[in-house]
């Protein structure tokens, strides 16, 4: 499916979930799409960490669905992430696995170590029982509620075109990211993060 | 807490893992924790990321790159390994180069020697909250072994 189509699809249908992207085209791409900035943590400056991130929120966020997107470029530094997700086995946390079969941050450069791996395969080795896998748009459309509301731990694979043109990255710093997101999870009824409370008034 | 273990802090992760006061995280490597516990700060949940001194060298790009980049705080415990003393010749490279790579990246460090240190690592976790960064402790072989 068309990387865009996917994304403006999930953007539509993930309404209410905390969102963190990982680097390069996961974070443009929504960025583009939504241009939020407050329940969205674009992890942009680091790679195969963003399912993990997301796992520490949702550790402590119980009540609220953490969405985690990785590229497939992310997922090979780090495929042992799926372990300490098994481990965790945490009911809140869905992550997306976005495999357009190239680094899209670096002018869609193919990735080629992905060329014999079964991502699926690999999650459920792992001990992910609840996987998916999409191909087409109008599967991801049909199965997007169970992925999201059935609970446990799920590994979503979203096989997309490479995007094909360089989008701007979010135009925000980093503090300005954690406080934005930060503050929005505190007003929102999570607990404190930040020793200093801004007055709800 | 999460932890990849070094030889001398097993006896630690075990006792954290039965302690029900925390939740006991193992990773698959040491980046993994310190993503992990840079995200439990967005839940307002404290934590630690254990783990040795050649553990703590693979973290530099995740430690600067998300830490560092974001302003998270995170408190960060070492074993001080390759200081004179430890046997283990492949951890030299350790005593050589940790001290100077702490330096390199500025980022603060607290020796924890004795048993009358060990207050010190609160501090290290308020401090770490109150620069927004993170703050390393590194804990001694005899400390471990309760020899200090």
């Amino acid at each position: 499916m068309q990387f865009e189509d996917c994304f403006r699809l999930l953007a539509e249908r993930l309404t209410d979930e905390i969102i963190v992207t990982s680097a390069g085209n996961c974070s443009e791409l929504w960025w583009h799409i939504t241009q939020e900035t407050e329940r969205v943590f674009y992890l942009e400056a680091s790679m195969s960490l963003a399912s993990l991130f997301a796992g520490g929120i949702a550790l402590g966020t119980p009540s609220r669905t953490v969405v985690a997107f990785s590229g497939d470029g992310a997922f090979c530094m780090n495929p042992g992430m799926l372990m300490v997700e098994r481990q965790l086995n945490l009911p809140n946390l869905k992550h997306f696995l976005v495999a357009n079969r190239c680094y899209g941050s670096t002018n869609d450069l193919a990735l080629r170590l992905d060329e014999q791996v079964d991502f699926v395969g690999m999650a459920r080795a792992a001990g992910i029982e609840r996987v998916y896998r999409f191909t087409r748009i109008e599967g991801l459309s049909a199965g997007l509620d169970e992925v999201l509301t059935l609970p446990g731990p799920v590994f979503v694979v979203l096989d997309v075109e490479p995007l094909g043109r360089k989008l701007p990255s979010p135009p925000l710093d980093g503090p300005e990211v954690k406080f934005r997101f930060g503050r929005y999870l505190e007003r929102t009824g999570g607990r404190p993060v930040f020793d200093t409370q801004l007055s709800r008034s | 807490m999460a932890s990849l273990p070094d030889g001398w802090i097993t006896n630690l992760i075990e006792r954290f893992s039965e302690d029900r006061r925390f939740r006991h995280v193992a990773v698959n490597r040491e980046e993994s924790a310190i993503g992990l516990c840079s995200g439990a700060f967005f839940s307002g949940t404290g934590s630690l990321a254990l783990m040795g001194a050649s553990g703590f060298l693979t973290c530099i790009y995740a430690i600067t790159k998300i830490n560092y980049t974001y302003q998270v705080p995170l408190l960060i415990g070492i074993t001080m390994r390759g200081r004179p003393g430890d046997k283990a010749k492949f951890h030299q490279s350790n005593g050589l180069y940790l001290d100077a790579i702490l330096q390199a990246i500025d980022i603060p460090f607290v020796p924890i020697e004795r048993t009358e240190d060990i207050s010190q690592i609160g501090i290290a976790y308020r401090h770490s909250r109150m620069m927004a960064r993170p703050v390393v402790v590194g804990f001694t072989r005899p400390l471990l072994r309760g020899d200090a």
